[in-house]
């Protein structure tokens, strides 16, 4: 089963961040590869979301860069900043709490994955 | 696994830039990944050319340049709600700040012109154009978005004209008829041709049109004609000649210098003459281009403009209202006489005031010498009553 892309643009953010708190310091596509694995192919990042999100959350500052030359190719590693970190925690008890009062609000039986 | 080559990593930033991905760390991103996969994916002996595309595909949904897009209007959106919120607090501060300049303005208190200098100020130059950035934005088609562009231009204007004329700053009468102009000969003729053939907005455009008419009238029936202009100041410079020669009749008729009495009042009535004169020979030679031609005319000036061309003026005026003072005690000796009365003329140095005009200096300037001659014909009279009860 895949998700609707509306449910993973909402928390793209809070899992990238999430992702670079528990990795420390990551490029693109081993994120798309790590939230794969994770949720055994259940959710799957797209590029065309992801890279976006990136560039919003350097601009904001929540993420610090450095660049790995190969040859031609440029890796980006991303690790996440002070500012960034207590985003997360933020991000992550609100998704939480959202979750649990959807629980609620639509009325779902507490389930095994 | 394979390694990506040279000439394939050059032909797969070609095909990214080609498909219209212009960003340089978005394109970069994109390389990497897309080297990644290729390289996880590809087995020994697979053909590069024949699976890059199913890879680049899973990118997009109906073109590559979609990241793009959105990635700038994510990054945009940011900077979009950070002027909304810039907008909205410098309107909100100038607004107040205006306000409160006038209250000040209207009770003489110190502080306004600085008030209303950072209010109207900071409402052309800050909270005007970010409101007409962000309603560009808003606006899809060209000619609404130049519309805007051109009607805020105006206003503007129009605000910094009058924050110029109320600060006496040049600039002011150009930028007061360049703002209305625009509107009325820009603005409305494109609004209305525009406007006027779709069914739906003819009545708003017709409206609009008459209202920009109207309000332009308005703004233009206050405003002073060049002609008009020059008419008042000529007015002003005869009214002052003929005050002046009618000084100078009077004084030859009754014989200035032979006049008598105490020789202080005599000579305090001499300096304050020759301090007036000399004064008044300075405004004339700085606010008019031919001094004593029939057709002078005394440019509308301010004390300030002038002390700024006649730096000596601070200390002149302070001799003056001195010597006046000396005389006015002189003169209260004599029940018969007039002091000079210096409430609100140009010697009353307890209260300066920088904004009045030359003119109305110089005219101050005639009647202290007319209160002067007032003055001598008392005591000339009261010589010639002595005489005959003598006789």
């Amino acid at each position: 089963m895949n998700y609707s892309s509306e449910l993973i643009k909402g928390t793209l953010k809070t899992i990238v961040l999430k992702l670079l708190e528990d990795n420390k310091r990551m490029y693109g596509y081993e994120i798309t590869q790590r939230v794969k694995e994770r949720t055994n192919d259940r959710i799957q990042i797209t590029e065309g979301a992801l890279y976006p999100t990136l560039h919003l959350l350097e601009q904001e500052g929540l993420v610090t860069i450095d660049l790995e030359y190969q040859g031609k190719r440029v890796r980006k590693y991303y690790t996440l900043s002070p500012k960034g970190k207590s985003t997360m925690e933020q991000k992550v008890n609100e998704l939480a709490d959202f979750m649990n009062t959807m629980k609620f609000l639509l009325d779902i039986k507490p389930q095994t994955i | 696994m394979v390694r990506i080559s040279e000439q394939q990593i050059d032909f797969i930033l070609n095909d990214i830039s080609a498909r219209g991905v212009m960003l340089e760390s978005l394109q970069l991103h994109l390389l990497d990944h897309i080297c990644c996969i290729l390289e996880q994916e590809l087995q020994e002996g697979d053909d590069f050319y024949q699976h890059y595309p199913t890879v680049i595909a899973r990118f997009y949904e109906h073109q590559l340049s979609e990241i793009e897009e959105e990635t700038n209007l994510l990054l945009n959106n940011k900077y979009y709600y950070f002027m909304k919120k810039l907008m909205i607090m410098s309107g909100a501060f100038s607004a107040a700040v205006v306000s409160l300049g006038i209250f000040f303005k209207y009770l003489h208190w110190p502080g306004a012109s600085i008030m209303l200098t950072v209010g109207i100020g900071l409402s052309s130059l800050v909270f005007l154009p970010l409101l007409v950035t962000l309603k560009i934005k808003e606006q899809q088609k060209a000619k609404d978005k130049l519309l805007i562009f051109i009607g805020s231009l105006s206003a503007i204007m129009l605000s910094l004209a009058i924050l110029f004329k109320v600060m006496h700053w040049p600039g002011a009468n150009i930028m007061g008829v360049l703002a209305p102009a625009l509107l009325l000969l820009v603005f409305m003729p494109i609004n209305y041709i525009t406007g006027v053939r779709q069914p739906e907005n003819r009545i708003n455009t017709m409206v609009t049109s008459m209202l920009i008419i109207i309000g332009c009238a308005l703004f233009f029936s206050l405003t002073i004609t060049p002609q008009n202009f020059k008419r008042i100041a000529l007015r002003n410079t005869n009214t002052y000649l003929r005050s002046q020669q009618i000084l100078q009749h009077q004084e030859a008729l009754l014989a200035y210098d032979t006049a008598q009495g105490s020789p202080e009042l005599q000579a305090l009535t001499a300096d304050i003459k020759k301090h007036c004169e000399s004064l008044k020979q300075e405004m004339l030679l700085i606010t008019t281009d031919n001094t004593q031609g029939p057709n002078m005319v005394i440019e509308d000036c301010t004390i300030h403009d002038f002390q700024s061309n006649y730096p000596a003026y601070p200390q002149v005026v302070d001799t003056l209202a001195r010597l006046i003072s000396k005389y006015n005690n002189e003169v209260a000796k004599s029940p018969q006489m007039h002091p000079i009365a210096i409430k609100y003329s140009v010697v009353d140095i307890a209260e300066p005031k920088p904004l009045d005009k030359v003119l109305n200096a110089l005219n101050d300037l005639t009647q202290i010498e007319m209160q002067l001659l007032q003055n001598q014909l008392v005591k000339q009279h009261n010589t010639a009553t002595a005489f005959t009860s003598n006789q």
